[in-house]
């Protein structure tokens, strides 16, 4: 047995120890992306409680630092909608052009907001919301990376197989440099970033300072999300194209179990108990995975869904008072 | 369970196992996201081929206005359907109008305006999406109303359109048999109407998959009327078949209502009387009745051009 995977069924039954002792419950907020509308599930029975309805096409959500908004991106209703995170009412639409992918940095200064389809970064002031600075940057701006200190972020540009670093500092882009076919989902790793090719068959390890490739680590066809688990033990990655979800050593980036996911896996949010739930795109569903077992259970949602946040404290008694 | 479980998931499975893995061969993942966007096109077209196939057929073969020794002119209306709601054009235009929404859409918000919805103007329907499909409708076929009815006003515009009406053998395959200039056209138009109310091209789509059947169904060959009644409320095969007569082609026709025949009684082009009257166009060239797909295609452009150029008679009812 090696020494990644000891460690992964380690994180695996703590994680499983730890929701013995409090059981998950909370709320999920799923965005279904083709239907117009947020699913919010129930952690505890796994159904879905309700349907709140948006204008257009709600793709992904950002959470103030301070944990009192969250901020859901209509990108074609071109609003950004700030719910409350606790019940997911609604407190107001914010007027935004294209919000696809969007996130703050980790000091607050400033807000991200990719516009897909317009190819432009916008960089927001993270408490006003107001535009600092627009970025034009040919093609599709995807997904985005803060560097830890707040001092720049990083975009991936689809089209154009590209990753973009704007520095927050003199509001410039510092590089953008080929990295890959379709790069997709981006993090900021052990000082390098990672970038998931979805055009290829996994990742690729650059170097922030330059942008050039040092590594490429094989994954599965269509490589196109990452998130790191919460006790940082473990680097999951979704390839859409292989239909599966692959559990890494975000130290060595060797892979220590693949799961089969199917329906075109894409964003994760992880439960106390220590499964991951996880937005299949094509399959109007979310996969409920439990890694220790490899067991999945799915659970209905609307069409085409694709962010996904978690809140283990919400109550589903408040939410029904709210919404 | 949601009614229209069955074709997304059809749609999923559509994009998971074989577009997603030919993207991805061809070195065009960038296009999945899109690509998914033509799975559902493509489903619901397939759902409403096969729906509209399992009704009129069995009504042309219990009830037909006419019977053909030769079908044969309406097999190339078969494969006007097949690329009118499976095929190539959904996705284009799929393509094009997301994209363009999206970049004038985000100009505007850009601008300090609010993009136009219809929910925008009507804060109450957000939530009701059965209303605000019924509103959408409403107004897209009242636009569709005069889109139809200028096709038949201007000669430059109906000898394109008149590829619909030289059909003599009409069955509900006739529906998608345009040219290709006039569906551009068409859907020009529609785009400007849709982004004029911010139609989102994906929301209604089981709703969508009734009013194409509708619109099929009206250009039945089989006689079939809906009372005295429901002919004023949706347009019937008789009603529609009298805007394909032989009589009304070109420029004096009548009942150019696509789904509601409200419009015509409104201004006053609605004709209730006519019973099953033969259909075509006299004034059409025979290949755009019983050539191939190209040969009425590239008839179409010659007609055109005789228009453009003065040398085609005006295309008034003959």
């Amino acid at each position: 047995m090696s020494l990644s995977f000891r460690r992964f069924l380690a994180a695996v039954l703590l994680g499983t120890l730890a929701s013995a002792a409090a059981e998950a419950h909370g709320l999920v907020l799923v965005m279904n992306s083709a239907e117009a509308s947020l699913s919010v599930v129930d952690m505890d029975t796994h159904r879905e409680l309700s349907r709140i309805p948006v204008l257009r096409e709600p793709h992904h959500w950002a959470l103030s630092p301070d944990g009192r908004d969250l901020l859901v991106g209509d990108t074609v209703g071109n609003q950004l909608l700030d719910l409350d995170p606790a019940t997911f009412a609604l407190r107001r639409r914010v007027a935004v052009a294209d919000p696809y992918q969007l996130g703050f940095s980790p000091d607050g200064k400033f807000l991200t907001v990719n516009g897909n389809g317009r190819n432009q970064v916008d960089i927001y002031d993270g408490a006003t919301l107001g535009l600092v600075k627009r970025f034009p940057l040919r093609r599709t701006p995807s997904h985005l990376a803060y560097a830890p200190d707040s001092g720049r972020v990083f975009v991936t540009l689809q089209d154009s197989d590209q990753v973009a670093a704007i520095d927050l500092r003199t509001m410039t882009v510092l590089w953008d440099e080929k990295v890959g076919k379709v790069p997709a989902g981006i993090m900021w790793l052990n000082n390098r970033l990672i970038v998931a090719l979805m055009g290829e068959d996994g990742l690729a390890v650059l170097d922030p300072a330059s942008g050039q490739v040092e590594r490429r680590i094989r994954t599965g066809a269509g490589a196109h999300q990452l998130f790191l688990s919460p006790d940082r033990k473990i680097l999951w990655v979704n390839n859409r194209v292989a239909g599966t979800t692959v559990a890494l050593d975000p130290t060595s980036l060797q892979e220590i179990r693949a799961y089969r996911v199917s329906g075109g896996p894409d964003d994760i949010v992880f439960a106390p108990d220590g499964k991951l739930w996880i937005t299949q795109r094509f399959a109007r569903s979310l996969a409920i995975l439990d890694p220790a077992t490899g067991q999945i259970e799915t659970v209905a949602v609307g069409r085409q869904p694709h962010g996904i946040f978690m809140n283990p404290a919400a109550d589903a008694a408040t939410l029904s008072a709210s919404n | 369970m949601s009614p229209t479980l069955p074709f997304d998931l059809a749609a999923g499975w559509l994009e998971e196992h074989v577009v997603l893995p030919a993207l991805y061969a061809v070195g065009l993942m960038n296009w999945e996201e899109v690509a998914f966007g033509w799975a559902l096109f493509a489903v619901y077209g397939a759902a409403q081929v096969v729906l509209t196939y399992a009704v009129c057929v069995p009504l042309e073969r219990w009830r037909p206005v006419e019977r053909w020794p030769d079908a044969r002119a309406v097999t190339v209306d078969i494969l006007y359907t097949l690329i009118s709601r499976v095929g190539l054009l959904p996705f284009i235009t799929y393509v094009m109008f997301y994209r363009f929404q999206v970049t004038l859409n985000g100009w505007l918000t850009d601008n300090g305006f609010v993009p136009p919805t219809l929910e925008g103007f009507f804060p109450f329907l957000l939530g009701r999406p059965a209303l605000t499909f019924l509103l959408y409708v409403v107004i897209l076929d009242f636009s569709e109303y005069w889109r139809h009815r200028l096709s038949h006003v201007f000669d430059w515009w109906y000898s394109l359109h008149s590829l619909h009406h030289a059909q003599r053998q009409m069955t509900f395959w006739s529906d998608d048999r345009n040219h290709l200039l006039d569906d551009i056209i068409g859907f020009v138009w529609f785009m400007g109407v849709a982004l004029l109310i911010g139609i989102p091209p994906l929301q209604f789509p089981l709703l969508v998959l009734l009013l194409r059947f509708i619109e099929s169904l009206s250009h039945a060959n089989a006689r079939l009327r809906f009372g005295r009644l429901g002919e004023r409320l949706v347009v019937s095969p008789r009603f529609h078949r009298a805007h394909h007569g032989l009589m009304a082609a070109g420029v004096a026709s009548v009942n150019f209502g696509g789904v509601l025949p409200w419009w015509d009684m409104l201004f006053r082009t609605a004709d209730f009387s006519h019973d099953y009257v033969p259909t075509g166009d006299p004034t059409a060239e025979e290949a755009l009745a019983t050539g191939s797909y190209a040969q009425q295609q590239w008839a179409g452009v010659r007609r055109l051009a005789r228009t453009l150029t003065g040398r085609e008679p005006h295309a008034s009812a003959s």
